[in-house]
């Protein structure tokens, strides 16, 4: 059996999704693409060769393309002419569009590449490859498919964590595409909070808040925490199998989000008389405010006084 | 005359070298940064924090040199001292990025050119398929392994890598406990101990006892342990293919000098409280540099504007037409007027390390001494990052309150490709003004408005090329200043600039 193929295409990047997979371990990516039997055609940070030939060999369907990942976004600026971001006077984009033609699956690897991320809102007219923030369409259109039906299966993150890439191209590799959700991306990793194995849960159950950094209580009233609205598996798989932002005082910034990044300061929760504008994901807003001032009085002195550890 | 055009690849980020041959000799070079990402004006009417979290973002590669330039930007807007363990533990996760990105880059960006067909002839070049052959080579498989492991330090003391921001204006957020320490002098130890035995294959100490020329020469015969391992192949590889004697640089050299003493601390090393010391050289001679004369040019690059320094400096973008001259998205910073480069050979050299300054004295600042010099960073930072570790006690002190913010700051560092800076100005918690000048827009920098060249391309003029077809022989020399182009590229608020666009193919 031939090997399929992976191409890796950078857009508007800053190449943290390339770090990402870079990053995994048990394998690591040489042995992950043996196991999967995928040949890496082309990596702009770990390849060498001839990359002029091989993309006119992929652009005329004389060699087969299995996935096509981007990561970055598509950079359509200034004027929708794609030349802010050029390979060898060509804008980028119609690079990018040419081979989401030939490809069997296209991935888009990290927020920038699957809603348009950093630049979404700039001079760049950075975009998705399939999104432009909440509204499908993006570059290829809501109803572009890939040669094997599949619409762009969007991986969010900044970066993308790396188990989720290297799963995801081992369940295409096989053929099989990941159940998604509304925003194309995968249930099994975005069907979950960040707040979802956080460690400040005892604290936010009982509505200890931090106003400040440096300390042990939930980040979500005052500090700006996103964990409670934002789909990813950060806490599950958590970071070099480890740690994640929030179980370090960090709050989550919502990196996964269509919206990322978010116009209004981070680090500071909107918010009306000290009760946040945006609630946890789909809860009842009179419901929720009454259990949190029932459940802040029934605080107990161990973590109103921060004596729990994180 | 033949133009040969390339589209880098192994750099980070996008760029094109057009080199102009006459007589088998490149007689000019112009390197162009070829995509626009405009983080600058992004920033501005954001929070005044937005930066720890936006400007990471600029680059996956080196995100935690981006959060200390933020940050340091931010320490000085406050007037708040981070405490001594928020210094250690911010120091340590950034030289954790460096020691990672030194081999990184060294072996899966650089070494892929030692084994073009090209060198088939070269009696070592068997050799050389075995250790850096792309994505299986012995070293790579090694390399890829040994760096993934030790960044888990990053994420013990920040949450993730790349991308965090856990270092905030009056510290860090968080302090690890005991036996998250240990953990990381764990991960610390055995990245060394790998270090030792495959990269330099002695100890540290006796690495450091290499002052001179004559002595790498000893050291290099000494035991077959050291002519063999990564860096004993890599200076007889190296040397074989001449990379001694091309790529060399203006010889003028910049550091912004990095990694703060903390109080009371054991490290004993340094100049002005820093472990990295800062300085601008020229021949071996250091003085101090004056971050005021820094001026960012873009004559030659498609922004609209002057001459500014970075603390009044603006970005936007070229969009009058057609200019031939300007063929970058780069700027052109200079300091004293002129260019420098910048990364591991200026740290060397502006340190007065005597080694360096006897290679580059003999040689010139080649592609070999700037690899030598990436390469053996590790050896100088691995024992500092020891004692910093072994320095942080559970009840240290991490984080002292900063309210609102207003002022101006500026936030100077090295990051792993060589200086950083970031300029910020504040009022009433929103940021007003955000420049930022990486190491690669020092070392890839265009013309200026005299005209004289940036030290990248300055680098490239004179190189013998034999096949204009296939140039070779330009490869290490680009690689040997680590570009990193998603950091030297901008980017801007739609609406603030209108017309045509304009377009080079070089």
């Amino acid at each position: 059996m031939t090997k399929q193929t992976l191409y890796w295409l950078q857009g508007g990047a800053c190449g943290g999704d390339s770090m990402s997979l870079l990053g995994i371990e048990n394998p690591e990516l040489p042995g992950l693409l043996n196991l999967l039997e995928l040949e890496l055609l082309w990596h702009p940070s770990l390849s060498s060769g001839d990359h002029a030939r091989l993309l006119d060999e992929l652009a005329r369907g004389a060699r087969p393309l299995d996935i096509l990942v981007l990561e970055g976004s598509v950079i359509r600026g200034p004027g929708g002419s794609g030349m802010y971001d050029v390979l060898l006077g060509r804008p980028k984009k119609d690079l990018i569009a040419q081979l989401a033609q030939r490809a069997r699956y296209v991935v888009a690897a990290g927020t920038c590449a699957s809603f348009g991320g950093i630049g979404a809102d700039g001079a760049i007219e950075a975009t998705g490859v399939q999104f432009l923030k909440k509204r499908r369409g993006g570059f290829l259109g809501p109803d572009f498919r890939s040669a094997a039906g599949a619409p762009v299966i969007n991986l969010p993150g900044c970066p993308c964590h790396g188990e989720v890439l290297a799963s995801t191209l081992g369940l295409l590799a096989r053929g099989s595409v990941p159940a998604l959700n509304e925003l194309q991306a995968p249930l099994e990793w975005y069907g979950l909070l960040v707040h979802q194995g956080c460690v400040r849960n005892e604290y936010h159950e009982y509505r200890v808040e931090e106003r400040d950094f440096g300390d042990k209580g939930c980040l979500f009233f005052f500090l700006g925490c996103r964990g409670p609205l934002s789909y990813g598996p950060c806490n599950k798989l958590l970071w070099s199998r480890r740690s994640s932002k929030t179980r370090v005082g960090v709050p989550c910034f919502g990196c996964t989000d269509p919206t990322f990044p978010q116009p209004l300061p981070f680090f500071k929760t909107a918010a009306i008389a000290d009760v946040p504008l945006e609630l946890p994901a789909g809860v009842d807003r009179a419901h929720y405010l009454a259990y949190k001032g029932m459940a802040a009085a029934a605080a107990p002195q161990r973590l109103s006084a921060r004596l729990t550890r994180v | 005359m033949p133009t040969i055009k390339l589209a880098m690849n192994r750099v980070e980020g996008d760029l094109e070298v057009r080199a102009e041959i006459d007589g088998g000799v490149v007689t000019s070079a112009h390197c162009a940064g070829t995509m626009f990402r405009g983080f600058e004006t992004i920033m501005i009417g954001r929070g005044s924090r937005d930066g720890l979290v936006i400007t990471p973002r600029i680059c996956g590669i080196c995100s935690t040199s981006h959060l200390v330039a933020a940050v340091r930007a931010l320490d000085q807007v406050s007037g708040v001292r981070p405490p001594p363990a928020a210094v250690r533990i911010r120091n340590v996760a950034q030289m954790t990025e460096h020691v990672q990105s030194d081999l990184r880059h060294t072996f899966l960006l650089f070494a892929p050119d030692l084994v073009h067909p090209a060198h088939r002839e070269q009696p070592l070049f068997e050799e050389a398929v075995r250790r850096y052959r792309p994505l299986a080579g012995e070293t790579t498989l090694e390399v890829i392994r040994e760096t993934t492991r030790v960044l888990e330090l990053v994420a013990i003391l920040g949450g993730q890598w790349p991308h965090s921001s856990y270092m905030v204006p009056g510290g860090v957020t968080w302090l690890p406990g005991e036996g998250d320490l240990l953990r990381c002098r764990h991960l610390l130890s055995q990245y060394r101990a790998w270090y030792e035995r495959r990269i330099l294959g002695c100890a540290l100490e006796r690495w450091r006892e290499v002052q001179s020329r004559a002595d790498l020469e000893r050291w290099l015969v000494e035991r077959p342990e050291q002519r063999e391992s990564e860096l004993g192949f890599f200076v007889r590889y190296a040397r074989a293919l001449g990379l001694d004697a091309v790529g060399r640089g203006s010889g003028r050299f910049l550091s912004f000098g990095a990694l703060d003493l903390p109080e009371g601390t054991r490290v004993g090393e340094g100049v002005g409280g820093q472990l990295v010391p800062a300085g601008l050289a020229r021949g071996g001679e250091v003085s101090a540099f004056d971050a005021a004369s820094i001026r960012e040019h873009v004559q030659h690059s498609w922004y609209e504007g002057g001459a500014a320094h970075p603390a009044t400096g603006r970005t936007r973008p070229y969009a009058s037409g057609e200019e031939a001259k300007r063929y970058s998205w780069i700027k052109a910073p200079r300091v004293d007027g002129e260019a420098a480069e910048t990364g591991p050979l200026a740290e060397r050299i502006v340190a007065r390390d005597p080694l360096f300054l006897d290679l580059t004295a003999a040689e010139g600042a080649s592609v070999l001494a700037r690899q030598l010099a990436r390469l053996v960073r590790p050896a100088t930072l691995l024992p500092a990052m020891e004692v910093w570790l072994s320095e942080i006690t559970p009840e240290s002190a991490h984080y002292a309150t900063v309210g609102a913010l207003a002022g101006e700051g500026a936030g100077l560092t090295q990051a792993a490709r060589g200086a950083l800076g970031h300029w910020v100005r504040i009022a009433k918690d929103v940021i007003e003004h955000y420049q930022i000048v990486t190491p690669s827009a020092w070392n890839i920098s265009p013309r200026d408005e005299r005209g004289p060249p940036g030290p990248l391309e300055q680098a490239l003029a004179g190189t013998r090329v034999k096949d204009p077809a296939d140039p070779v022989e330009l490869g290490p020399i680009v690689r040997s200043f680590d570009p990193c182009l998603v950091c030297a590229v901008h980017t801007v608020e739609r609406g603030r600039t209108r017309g045509r666009s304009v377009v080079r193919t070089w």
